[in-house]
């Protein structure tokens, strides 16, 4: 249980299980580590970063309590993938805002790009 | 609505009846004078009354069928009209009454209903058949796993009830449990309505660190229902394959290493037969994965296994 004291840096292995493999985090682990990130990224948004990758110093100088507390609750991948899907969802969001300002009609998300959709027409 | 309209229907009939009783008097008058002059004029008084009764006698009534004479023919009308007006009212309006307006209306209202459920039956049911396929399947086939108890598991113990297969890793950040919480509310919803119709598999794409004590402990946390698979590196591709699953997890990975797998995100739909029936992806929500799987499981003609 290496990565939910916070003291611990995020390098530590997991717990190996008895066959071999690995114990993933928990419900309560998991829920450790969304807190510390989503603490991490209102800080970046106080200070206007959205890329905590590109602008690995400012964020690092702007919030380093925070990105401790983060890293020290999740995986290293988990770090680096919810970095970058910050990223993505601010882009997204952008491209969104952008498409409703030209005046796009959202479609039904139920719908949408689903297979059955697709099956349906696709014939 | 009709008794509010009767008073005054009534009025405007007696209005209109006398109005109509000059005509008829006049008119036989006229047709007196010309057809048979002499007779008539001396034998009966000309007044109005005479004139009533034999343009009344016209229109078979019961009122007048009591005091007169018998009517012309014995067979009564399908339906006695107390005035003529009535009966003028009547054939303007046709065979409209409100009873037919409200059976009319009905007959609509059901008709729809049923021809909106018979398009979205008929749409799930086209997309059940097209996903089936002829020959080899698009999604699904041959594969061999271990589930998290150690036992053996093909796509055989898939049949005999729908199935429900996700693809995922327990190290997942965020994605997959989101959607095996989302899983264990589909489980209950359909079960609550259908039955132990489903059977849920969850295929972890991961099998260097996710071994059956590991897939048990994480899953435990969702749903106990949800049974989860995992096996050698090369049946796991191989399963990916068939389900046309992205599987980018590298054959050699160091025992403890730290890293993500990139999988499909979608729940497959698998009909009692193995076959598959539909893909639902993130976007849906509990109720609307729910009533999809709900609908296929209720159009499912064969048996399924409870």
């Amino acid at each position: 249980m290496g990565w939910f004291s916070t003291t611990s840096p995020s390098t530590t292995s997991p717990e190996p299980s008895q066959d071999g493999g690995f114990i993933a985090p928990d419900r309560s682990a998991r829920q450790q580590c969304w807190e510390g990130r989503d603490a991490f990224f209102q800080c970046l948004d106080r200070n206007n970063i959205v890329d905590s990758v590109k602008e690995s110093d400012k964020a690092q100088k702007a919030c380093a309590p925070e990105l401790k507390a983060f890293e020290g609750a999740c995986a290293e991948s988990w770090v680096t993938y919810f970095k970058k899907r910050r990223v993505f969802e601010h882009q997204k969001e952008q491209t969104m805002k952008k498409l409703a300002a030209e005046g796009a009609q959202p479609l039904d998300p139920a719908t949408a790009g689903s297979v059955n959709a697709a099956g349906a027409k696709g014939r | 609505m009709a008794s509010m309209f009767k008073p005054s229907m009534r009025i405007a009939e007696s209005d209109i009846c006398r109005q109509c009783l000059r005509l008829q008097t006049r008119r036989n008058l006229f047709s007196i004078s010309t057809q048979n002059p002499k007779s008539e004029i001396r034998s009966r008084p000309l007044n109005a009354s005479t004139a009533v009764q034999s343009s009344r006698t016209t229109q078979p009534s019961p009122r007048f069928a009591k005091s007169n004479a018998r009517p012309f023919s014995s067979t009564h009308p399908s339906r006695a009209y107390k005035t003529v007006e009535e009966a003028k009212t009547r054939y303007k309006l046709g065979p409209f009454s409100w009873q037919a307006g409200a059976l009319f209306l009905l007959a609509g209202a059901g008709l729809t209903i049923y021809f909106r459920y018979e398009k979205a039956r008929m749409a799930r049911a086209r997309v059940a058949e097209a996903n089936k396929g002829v020959g080899r399947p698009l999604v699904g086939g041959p594969f061999h796993l271990t589930d998290m108890h150690g036992r053996e598991f093909t796509e055989k113990d898939l049949k005999g009830k729908y199935s429900l297969v996700y693809f995922g890793f327990t190290h997942c950040p965020d994605i997959c449990p989101e959607e095996l919480d989302k899983m264990a509310g589909m489980i209950d919803n359909v079960r609550e309505k259908y039955g132990d119709v489903l059977k849920p598999v969850f295929i972890s794409c991961d099998p260097a660190r996710d071994t059956p004590e590991v897939m048990r402990r994480y899953l435990a946390d969702f749903h106990k229902d949800i049974l989860g698979m995992t096996g050698t590196w090369q049946e796991v591709k191989d399963v990916c394959r068939a389900y046309r699953v992205y599987f980018s997890t590298p054959p050699d990975v160091k025992p403890g290493q730290d890293y993500l797998v990139d999988h499909s995100i979608y729940f497959y739909l698998m009909d009692p037969e193995g076959d598959f029936v539909e893909a639902i992806g993130r976007n849906f929500t509990v109720d609307a994965a729910s009533r999809v799987i709900g609908d296929h499981v209720a159009d499912w003609k064969g048996r399924i296994e409870k």
